[in-house]
């Protein structure tokens, strides 16, 4: 991972489809035309699993579908503890045979229609219930130096409780780490930044104007009329974490995309 | 549909409650709804009639007099040891054809929402089901059934002014219980199970009795949830124990609570788990963040246990508790136990 | 085996609007999503139809959108589906509903099973399953959370309740009623969804399943919305509860007594 850092690579985050999806054939070929335009720019492509809860296709399908090129280095995806096993082996499987090597291993988003992993489909014991950890943990023992697998960090939750977590995450096999959408400096992500100085951060960059989403997302309160330029924030965050990566959430591909060409220098 | 005429309807008297019989014994249920047909009863200045249909009931059915009942109609059968909703609902409509009650209420458990909604259409009648509110036109007999709709968002009042009897179910702990009277006296009457109400029937193989958590989320009426500041599995233990000491309540979780691998996602409450609308909602060691507030804001009673007293969740209970909950919550288990 | 599952399109958001003339939903400009009750009885159908051969059809009465619910059970698995959509249908209550639902599955023919969610989300009432049976004149089982048996004309079903569980046998036709613990609905596999989009769903009208149009509709529901309004405001103030943990404790203890919680 730390060489997309050094190539300044973007991890640029793609949404499939929703299940819900009026007119499926048209939001497919919008996705497949991302995708390939971040596989142009030489971006990496970060494909999402059922983000907030709703019901979407899974990237893996999607590329399997559409027959999209995979360049190993350019496509990581997110995976959640919310899949049937069945499934769950289904994604790492096509991950694997089509070289996907990059997993951001999250506990993710329930709802009402999504399964949920039970601990003893991973081989866990001793919890009630299965987060990012036991999946690490699964994926590390059954498909040993075939990935590798990042988690999030979310500097939002207090700081004890999230540090000791990322502690577990990171013994279960964790290479990187990605955060929440930062729009300033953060004292807690600095303080993550010091105590694991050998592993690759990237921050989250928000790129939607429209900031109540984030504080939907991360369940922090930012005040309504708050002005947010998500470019020059952008800017901000390459000042401040100069030796981390970026994430690009919610980039708008027409307004935005030619804007970010020049922002990491 | 054709409407009853005036005079029909008139042919209609009197509130009736089918009582929900378990093991034996009749359930508090069975009280609460005999309490609020009396209210109604008064109204229309009819009586309150208990339907009791089970094989070998224990309980004397005059116990119910106590409560409210004015007559109780007593179907005692080897037939109906087991819950066979078509016997049952074959029986009820006899009953109500021979009796012809002008209400019928009944508890929206699962046996009785599996026994109504048969016997409704049956008889060619409106049902309203898990009304909050019942009151009663002293004039018609018509009955206004109020009740939740949309998650709680907005309450319905919905009436049957067409036809009758007028049916509704109530969930358990919805009316309060009326005190007993031990001094009132009503009339029993006993009818027979037919053949006729047990053809084709199903068999009832084995039942299982457990007091575990037969509840889920969605059923309770009362949901004792956990948050991060249970600290552990071992803190969802001690909530578990105080679901049980409670009674038919379940238990829930914040997101962080499951997030962190202390209980399982079933029980996570709020935005990405399940919305609840219990009658009480007690949030342990849970801050209250936006996502498990939407998921449980409309409860009836907030209660909120929590050593910080200026988190959200503290701000919007109705009954905020400052403290240890570590020290609390056995203080309470130990004086349930001790009533 | 034959197996009719019954399913409800369902407005996805808390927040609903009601019309303030018919006091009924406005469904309209809402998203739709497929009941999630309904989607355990769609993964049971199909469970039961690869287990034991046969067919399951889905069938639903809506609205004309209501059909992209039906092609959803068709993308996890369901054979052919059915919407019954008609202004005549308006305004149904659950007897109105499911006697047009009891009607359509007399009109399929040779079923052996029907299969329905435990409720529909924005009702909640869970009148519309027993109502079917009682309509048919066939045996039920409601909250169903297991199906053990199947012979070739009996299920044996575990059923839910308060108090434990039991087990009970009914001969075919017969409708269950099917809680969350019988399955783990599957989602929707994009090549499914693909092919789903390409089936037809026919559409049935009151004419078509030889529906008396006294008992349908509006005109034949019993039951009338009167009124909708907000529900009361929940509480002005916050009481608060301090002192030793014991204090504390009594102090709820007698709150909760009150208030016959406890």
């Amino acid at each position: 991972m730390i060489h997309h850092i050094q190539n300044k690579i973007y991890h640029v985050e793609v949404l499939p489809p929703k299940q819900d999806s009026e007119k499926l054939e048209k939001d497919l070929e919008r996705f497949s035309n991302k995708y390939l335009r971040v596989m142009d720019s030489g971006y990496c492509a970060c494909i999402t699993d059922n983000a907030m809860g709703l019901l979407s296709f899974q990237g893996t399908e999607i590329i399997e579908e559409l027959d999209l090129p995979v360049i190993p280095e350019q496509v990581m995806i997110h995976l959640n503890t919310f899949h049937t096993k069945d499934d769950l082996d289904n994604i790492l499987n096509i991950c694997k045979t089509k070289g996907i090597r990059y997993l951001l291993i999250i506990t993710g988003d329930g709802s009402e229609r999504l399964p949920k992993l039970h601990p003893s489909d991973v081989g866990a014991t001793d919890v009630e219930s299965v987060t990012s950890v036991e999946l690490l943990k699964y994926i590390n023992r059954e498909y040993p130096d075939t990935f590798v697998l990042g988690v999030a960090f979310n500097p939002y939750e207090p700081e004890e409780h999230e540090l000791e977590k990322m502690e577990r995450k990171i013994k279960a096999g964790a290479t990187f780490i990605i955060t929440q959408p930062l729009i300033e400096r953060n004292e807690i992500v600095d303080r993550l930044l010091e105590k694991y100085p050998g592993i690759p951060v990237i921050v989250e960059a928000w790129m939607s104007r429209k900031l109540h989403l984030l504080s939907e997302a991360v369940g922090y309160e930012i005040p309504e009329n708050t002005e947010f330029d998500p470019i020059s924030t952008l800017k901000m965050l390459h000042k401040l974490y100069p030796g981390c990566g970026v994430y690009l959430s919610l980039l708008g591909f027409k307004t935005q995309y030619h804007l970010i060409k020049d922002t990491w220098v | 549909m054709i409407a009853f005429t005036d005079a029909k309807r008139k042919e209609y008297r009197n509130i009736w409650v089918v009582a929900e019989i378990l093991a034996g014994g009749i359930q508090s249920v069975t009280h609460e709804l005999t309490g609020a047909a009396r209210t109604l009863a008064d109204l229309r200045k009819s009586e309150v009639w208990v339907v009791v249909m089970g094989s070998g009931i224990e309980e004397k059915p005059e116990s119910l007099f106590a409560y409210g009942a004015d007559v109780v109609i007593v179907v005692d059968h080897p037939g109906l040891s087991g819950f066979i909703d078509e016997t049952e609902a074959k029986i009820m409509k006899r009953l109500i054809i021979k009796y012809k009650p002008e209400v019928v209420i009944c508890g929206a458990t699962t046996r009785g929402r599996a026994l109504i909604p048969r016997v409704s259409v049956m008889t060619h009648c409106g049902l309203t089901a898990d009304c909050t509110g019942l009151s009663i036109d002293p004039e018609n007999g018509d009955l206004l059934q109020t009740r939740p709709a949309f998650g709680g968002n907005i309450m319905a009042t919905i009436r049957c002014s067409n036809h009758r009897p007028q049916m509704a179910t109530v969930r358990p702990r919805v009316m309060k219980s009326p005190e007993p009277d031990p001094g009132r006296t009503g009339r029993i009457i006993k009818e027979e199970m037919l053949t006729s109400d047990s053809e084709k029937i199903k068999q009832i193989i084995d039942v299982f009795h457990s007091t575990e958590t037969a509840y889920n989320l969605a059923d309770a009426q009362i949901i004792i949830s956990g948050g991060r500041g249970m600290k552990g599995p071992e803190g969802f233990k001690l909530l578990k124990q105080f679901a049980q000491r409670v009674g038919g309540a379940a238990v829930g979780a914040s997101r962080a609570a499951v997030d962190s691998g202390w209980i399982p996602y079933a029980h996570q409450v709020g935005q990405t788990g399940q919305t609840v609308q219990t009658k009480v909602y007690i949030a342990c060691g849970i801050s209250g963040q936006i996502q498990h507030l939407v998921g449980m804001q409309s409860c009836d009673l907030i209660i909120a246990i929590d050593k910080n007293p200026d988190t959200p969740m503290m701000q919007i209970a109705d009954i905020a508790v400052v403290g240890d909950l570590f020290e609390i919550i056995p203080e309470i288990v130990k004086g349930i136990t001790n009533l | 085996m034959k197996i009719v599952v019954c399913i409800k399109q369902v407005p996805a958001t808390n927040d609903a609007k009601i019309d303030p003339e018919t006091k009924r939903i406005i469904r309209e400009g809402m998203k739709a999503i497929l009941n999630p009750f309904d989607t355990y009885a769609v993964e049971e159908g199909v469970q039961l139809r690869d287990k034991f051969g046969g067919e399951v059809i889905a069938l639903s009465m809506g609205p004309p959108k209501a059909e992209a619910s039906l092609r959803e059970a068709i993308s996890v698995g369901v054979d052919r589906a059915i919407l019954l959509s008609d202004r005549a249908f308006g305004g149904s209550d659950t007897w109105a509903t499911s006697y047009a639902l009891a009607k359509a599955i007399k009109k399929i023919g040779d079923i052996d099973l029907v299969i329905c969610g435990k409720q529909a989300i924005d009702g909640d009432t869970a009148q519309v399953g027993p109502g079917i049976a009682a309509h048919l004149d066939w045996l039920q089982a409601t909250y169903v959370m297991a199906v053990e048996e199947i012979s070739s004309s009996s299920i044996r079903v575990k059923r839910m309740h308060e108090d434990g569980y039991d087990i009970c046998e009914m001969s075919f036709p017969a409708v269950i009623t099917v809680v969350k613990d019988i399955n783990t609905p599957r989602v929707p596999s994009l090549k499914g969804r693909l092919a789903s989009n390409k089936c037809e769903v026919p559409v049935w009208k009151p004419g078509d399943i030889g529906a008396d149009t006294s008992k349908i509709g509006l005109n034949g529901s019993p039951t009338r919305v009167v009124k909708t309004q907000p529900p009361p405001p929940r509480h002005t103030s916050t009481k608060k509860i301090e002192g030793s943990s014991i204090e504390c404790a009594q102090s709820l203890l007698r709150e909760l007594r009150l208030r016959s919680i406890v």
